[in-house]
C-alpha cells in the first residue's frame, strides 16, 4: 500500500493570489447588498493587500506545490505591474463605469478574477499553472469586453473570444507537444530535458516551442496574430480597453518571460522565428497605427507597436532581457493607462475621440493636454520621459544578443510611432476656438491615476534606478524556470 | 558650478510656470544672464574637469560632464545668444511665458549637449533639445507648421534612433564597462563594424548639420517657425551636428572617418554649392537665411571631415560665429516683418526710413559673407585653406559658395533696403530701446572676434590638436 503524501501547500506565497481572488469572491457576493461604488473600493484594498503580501515575500525565494507556484522575485516584480495597472483601472472605472454603463458589481468581480488568473501566469512554476491563469484571465476578460450592452462591445467580445479561444487552443497543442518532448509539464524539468534531448524529440520540441509562440502570439497581439486587437481595443469601453492592453498584456508577457526564457530557453529555433515575427510586428503596427483617424483606435494600433518594442526584450539573454522586460513593462502600463484613462475621461462615447477633436484641447484642459503629451512623447521614446530608457533598454537587450538587425528595423519604425504620436501632441496646442467638445463631469480618481501615471514617467525616466535597481540583479531572470 | 552652468535654465524655465505674472519676463532674463555669467567664470577658471558619477549603473551609463575649449566656447555662444533672444521675446511677442519657457529648457538641452562625455548621456540632451524645438513650432508656428513639424520631428528621429542603435553597438561590440567617454576610448571597436557604427551615428549628425540630401526640414523649420525669428535662433543654435561629429565621430571611428573622408568631404562641398544656389532664388528672408546657414554648414562640415588641423579649427570657429551673427540676422528679419508686415526681399526702401536698422543688417551679412575684419571670415578662410591641403579640388569649388554668398545676399539686401520706397507703403520705425541691445551686442562679438580671434583659437586649438593625435 502506497502512502498518501499531501501536497506540498505552503499559505505565504500564494497569499498575493488568493487576496485578489478574495477581492474578486468579495465584489461578487457583496454586490447583492451595498453599491458599486463600495464594491470598487474593497478591491482596491485588496489589491494593495496583495501588493504588501507580496512586497514580503521579496528574495525569499518561495513556492508551493512542488515549484508549481513560484513565488520568486521575478514573480513579484511582475505581480507589483500587473497590481499597479489594476488599481488604475479600477480608479478610472470609479469615474467612468457609470457612462460606459457598467455600473454593476459584476464588472469588479469579472476585474478581480482576471488579475487573479493575471497573477497566476506570472507566478506559475509549470506549463499547466500557467494555462489556468491564462484560461481564467481570457474568459474573465471576454466577459469583460462584452459586458456594456452595445453591438461594438458585443462584437469586440465575440472577436476576442473567437480569436483567444484559437490562440488557447494552439498553446494548449503546444503544451501537448512539449510535454511529449520532454515529460514534463514543470519549467525546471523542460529545462532540464531540452538541454540534453534525444535526437526523435527534437523536431517535437519545435514544433511545440513554436506552437507555444503562436498562441502566446494570439495573446499579446505580434503581428501576424494581432488583428483582433484594433477592433478589441477600439470597441471595448474604454476602460475596459485600457485593462486588456496593460494588464492582460503584461500578464501574457510574463508567461512568455516564463516559457521562453525559463523553460525553453535552450530550445532551439523560437528565438530566430521570434525575430522576424517581432520585426513584422514593429512595422505593421506602426505603419497601421499611422493612417488612424480614431484616437482610440491609434492607440490600439500603438499597443500593437509597443508589443514589438517588448518582445525585442525577449530576443536578449535573459540577464538583460528580463530586467529590460520588467522596466519596460511597469513604463508601459503607466503610459498606456495614463493616455488611456485621458481618453475615458474626456470622451463623449465610448468610441473615443477622434484626432481631429484633440485639437485645442490645452486651451479647454490644460492639465489633460499636458499629461497626454507626456505620455505621447514617452510612447514615442523621447528622452527624459521613462519610454526613452525602455527602448534603449530593450534595443541594448537585442542588440547584444545578436540581432542588431530587429533593433535597426526597431529604430527605423519608431520615426513612423514619433509621426502619428507627434501629429496628436502636436494637434494639442494649436489653436482652436470652438466650444468644449468633452465630456463634462468630476473625474478626481482619474486624474489621480493620471497624475500618477505621468509623474511616474518622468521620474523613472530621469531616474531609472529607482525602479530598474530592483530587478537589475542577473540572478533573478537565469532563474526564471525555478532551478 | 559646471551643474549649475547646465541646469539653472530648466530650473528657470519651471521655476516661470509658477512665477507671478508681472514678474516671468524678469525672471526669464535674469536666469538666462545667471547662465552666461556662470559660464563666464568657468571660462575664466579654465573650463571645467571631467566629473563623472555612475547614473544607471547597472547598465553602464554614467553622468560624464565636462566644459574643455571647444564646448566652453559653444556653450558661451549659446548662453549669449539665448539672452539676446530671451530679451528680444519679452519685448516683442505678446504673453510670452511658454517661449520664454520653452527657450530657457532648450537652453539647458544644448549646453548639456556641449558637456555631456558620456553617449547616452549626450543622446538624451540631443533629444531633450528637440522636444521645445518642436513646442515652439507647434505654439507659435504659422499655418503650414504641422508639415513642417512632422518632417523636422521625422528627419531627425530617424538619425537620432540610428544612432542610439550605434551608441549600444560601441559598447557592447569594444567591451566597454560604461558610455562614459574615456572608457569608450580605451574600448576602441575596429574593422567593418566601426564603418557601420559610424554610419548609424553619421545618420544623426548629417540631420543635425544638415548634410545634403538630409536637409529638406530645414527650410520648412524656419520659413514656419514665428515670425519674430526667436524661434530660429534657437534653430540655428541646434546646429550640433558638427559638434557632436568632432567629439564622437572623430575620436570613436578614426579609421571610419579616415576612409569616408572623400565621401563625405565631397557631400559637403556639394551642400555649400547647392544651398548657395538655392538661397539665391529665395524671396523669403528666413528661408533665405536658412538656406544661407545650410550653405554654412556645408564649409563647416567640409572642416570636420577633412581632418586636418586648420580646417578643423576653420570650422569650429565657423560654428560657433555663425550662430551669432545668423541668429542676429534671424532677429534683424523678425524686426523687418514688425515694421514692414512682411518678410519678403522685394520689399524695397526700408533704408530711408530705418537707416540704423539696415546699417546693422548689412553689418551682421558681411560677416555672413565672411568680409575681412568680422568673425565669418576668419572661420572660412582656415576651412578652405586646410580643406585645400586635403583636396584642392574641392576647396575651390566649395569655394565659389562664399561668392554665391556675396551675391545673393547683397542682391536681397538691395532689393529690401535700397531701391525705392513704394508708394503709400507704411512708415518704419528705426532700432528702439533694446532692439539696440538685440542686434548690437552679437555684432560687437562678431566685430571684436573677427580682428581679435586669439581667445577663441586659444580654446578650439588644444582641443582639435588633441583630437586628431588620437585623443579627447
Amino acid at each position: 500500500m502506497t502512502t498518501l503524501t499531501l501536497p506540498d501547500v505552503t499559505l505565504a506565497p500564494m497569499l498575493p493570489v488568493l487576496l485578489t481572488l478574495l477581492g474578486a469572491v468579495a465584489a461578487t457576493v457583496l454586490g447583492f447588498f451595498v453599491p458599486r461604488r463600495t464594491v470598487a473600493i474593497i478591491s482596491l484594498l485588496t489589491l494593495a493587500l496583495s501588493a504588501v503580501s507580496m512586497g514580503t515575500l521579496w528574495d525569499r525565494g518561495l513556492s508551493a506545490f512542488g515549484g508549481s507556484l513560484q513565488a520568486d522575485n521575478a514573480a513579484i516584480a511582475l505581480g507589483m505591474v500587473l497590481l499597479l495597472g489594476s488599481a488604475i483601472a479600477v480608479l478610472v472605472s470609479l469615474d467612468t463605469a457609470g457612462r460606459a454603463r457598467l455600473n454593476f458589481p459584476e464588472f469588479d468581480a469579472v476585474l478581480m478574477f482576471a488579475v487573479t488568473g493575471t497573477l497566476v501566469i506570472a507566478f506559475s512554476g509549470d506549463l499547466v499553472t500557467m494555462l489556468i491563469g491564462l484560461e481564467v484571465m481570457s474568459l474573465s476578460g471576454y466577459v469583460l469586453a462584452t459586458l456594456q450592452d452595445s453591438r461594438e462591445s458585443e462584437e469586440a467580445g465575440v472577436k476576442y473570444f473567437l480569436l483567444g479561444a484559437t490562440g488557447s487552443a494552439i498553446l494548449i497543442y503546444g503544451i501537448a507537444l512539449v510535454y511529449g518532448a520532454t515529460g514534463s509539464l514543470n519549467y525546471a524539468g523542460i529545462a532540464g530535458a531540452a538541454s540534453g534531448l534525444a535526437v526523435q524529440n527534437g523536431p517535437l520540441l519545435v514544433a511545440g516551442a513554436l506552437l507555444l509562440l503562436c498562441g502566446f502570439g494570439f495573446k499579446v497581439a505580434l503581428a501576424p496574430f494581432h488583428q483582433w486587437t484594433p477592433d478589441v481595443y477600439g470597441g471595448s469601453p474604454t476602460v475596459v480597453s485600457l485593462f486588456l492592453s496593460t494588464v492582460v498584456k503584461v500578464a501574457a508577457f510574463a508567461g512568455m518571460l516564463r516559457v521562453f526564457s525559463g523553460a525553453l530557453h535552450n530550445a532551439p529555433a523560437w528565438l530566430d522565428v521570434l525575430a522576424v515575427l517581432t520585426a513584422v510586428t514593429l512595422v505593421v503596427g506602426n505603419l497601421a497605427a499611422l493612417f488612424q483617424t480614431n484616437f482610440k483606435r491609434l492607440l490600439a494600433y500603438s499597443a500593437v507597436a509597443q508589443t514589438g518594442f517588448l518582445a525585442l526584450t525577449l530576443l536578449g539573454r535573459p540577464e538583460t532581457g528580463g530586467p529590460a522586460l520588467a522596466y519596460y513593462l511597469l513604463v508601459y502600463t503607466l503610459t498606456t493607462a495614463a493616455a488611456l484613462a485621458i481618453v475615458a475621461a474626456l470622451q463623449r462615447t465610448e468610441a473615443g475621440l477622434e484626432i481631429s477633436d484633440m485639437r485645442g484641447l490645452y486651451y479647454r484642459h490644460p492639465g489633460y493636454a499636458a499629461a497626454l503629451s507626456i505620455c505621447l512623447a514617452s510612447l514615442a521614446g523621447l528622452p527624459p520621459f521613462a519610454g526613452f530608457m525602455a527602448k534603449y533598454m530593450a534595443f541594448q537587450a537585442a542588440f547584444q544578443n545578436g540581432y542588431a538587425w530587429v533593433a535597426v528595423v526597431a529604430a527605423l519604425t519608431s520615426i513612423a510611432a514619433f509621426v502619428y504620436y507627434m501629429r496628436v501632441a502636436a494637434l494639442l496646442f494649436l489653436p482652436d476656438r470652438t466650444p468644449a467638445r468633452e465630456y463634462p463631469g468630476t473625474r478626481t480618481a482619474t486624474t489621480f491615476s493620471v497624475a500618477l501615471g505621468v509623474v511616474g514617467v518622468t521620474v523613472l525616466g530621469i531616474l531609472p534606478n529607482l525602479a530598474y535597481a530592483w530587478v537589475a540583479y542577473p540572478g533573478i531572470w537565469t532563474s526564471l524556470a525555478g532551478t | 558650478m559646471i551643474h549649475f552652468f547646465v541646469f539653472v535654465p530648466m530650473l528657470a524655465s519651471l521655476l516661470l510656470l509658477v512665477t507671478p505674472v508681472r514678474w516671468r519676463e524678469e525672471v526669464a532674463a535674469f536666469a538666462a544672464a545667471v547662465t552666461l555669467a556662470l559660464g563666464v567664470l568657468l571660462w575664466r577658471g579654465g573650463g571645467a574637469d571631467l566629473v563623472s558619477v555612475p547614473w544607471i549603473a547597472a547598465l553602464g551609463v554614467t553622468y560624464s560632464v565636462a566644459l574643455d575649449g571647444v564646448s566652453l566656447l559653444l556653450a558661451l555662444v549659446t548662453a549669449l545668444m539665448t539672452l539676446v533672444a530671451v530679451v528680444y521675446t519679452a519685448r516683442r511677442i505678446p504673453n510670452p511665458v511658454t517661449m520664454l519657457s520653452l527657450i530657457l529648457a532648450m537652453e539647458t538641452g544644448l549646453l548639456g549637449i556641449y558637456a555631456a562625455r558620456d553617449l547616452v548621456l549626450f543622446y538624451v540632451f540631443f533629444e531633450d533639445a528637440l522636444i521645445p524645438a518642436l513646442l515652439m513650432l507647434a505654439f507659435y508656428g504659422k499655418t503650414h507648421r504641422m508639415a513642417a513639424l512632422v518632417k523636422f520631428g521625422a528627419y531627425t528621429l530617424l538619425g537620432s534612433m540610428l544612432m542610439l542603435v550605434s551608441i549600444i553597438g560601441v559598447k557592447a561590440i569594444g567591451g566597454s564597462p560604461t558610455f562614459a567617454l574615456p572608457d569608450l576610448l580605451r574600448h576602441p571597436v575596429t574593422g567593418a563594424a566601426q564603418t557601420w557604427l559610424y554610419l548609424g551615428f553619421l545618420a544623426a549628425m548629417a540631420v543635425k548639420l544638415p548634410l545634403f540630401p538630409l536637409h529638406a526640414w530645414l527650410p520648412d523649420f524656419h520659413e514656419q517657425n514665428h515670425d519674430s525669428g526667436v524661434a530660429d535662433v534657437m534653430g540655428t543654435l541646434y546646429k550640433v551636428g558638427a559638434y557632436g561629429l568632432f567629439r564622437f565621430g572623430m575620436t570613436l571611428f578614426p579609421d571610419a572617418s579616415l576612409e569616408l573622408r572623400p565621401l563625405l568631404m565631397g557631400l559637403a562641398a556639394f551642400t555649400a554649392i547647392y544651398a548657395a544656389w538655392i538661397a539665391f532664388r529665395q524671396s523669403d528672408w528666413k528661408r533665405l537665411l536658412a538656406y544661407a546657414g545650410l550653405s554654412h554648414m556645408g564649409l563647416v562640415g567640409l572642416g570636420i571631415f577633412s581632418l586636418q588641423p586648420t580646417a578643423m579649427t576653420g570650422a569650429l570657429y565657423l560654428l560657433a560665429f555663425q550662430n551669432v551673427y545668423t541668429g542676429a540676422l534671424f532677429l534683424a528679419a523678425g524686426m523687418l516683418q514688425e515694421r514692414v508686415g512682411s518678410l519678403s526681399t522685394r520689399v524695397g526702401g526700408v533704408m530711408i526710413q530705418a537707416p540704423i536698422l539696415s546699417g546693422v543688417t548689412m553689418s551682421l551679412w558681411f560677416a555672413s559673407i565672411a568680409v575681412p575684419g568680422l568673425a565669418g571670415f576668419i572661420g572660412e578662410f582656415s576651412v578652405l585653406l586646410g580643406a585645400y591641403q586635403v583636396s584642392p579640388w574641392l576647396a575651390f569649388a566649395a569655394g565659389l559658395s562664399t561668392i554665391a554668398a556675396a551675391v545673393y545676399a547683397l542682391s536681397a539686401y538691395q532689393t529690401t533696403y535700397w531701391q525705392a520706397r513704394p508708394a503709400g507703403a507704411v512708415t518704419a520705425w528705426d532700432l528702439r530701446g533694446t532692439e539696440w541691445l538685440v542686434l548690437g551686442v552679437p555684432l560687437a562679438v562678431c566685430v571684436v572676434f573677427g580682428v581679435y580671434s586669439g581667445p577663441a583659437l586659444h580654446l578650439i586649438q588644444p582641443v582639435v590638436r588633441a583630437i586628431l593625435g588620437g585623443g579627447a
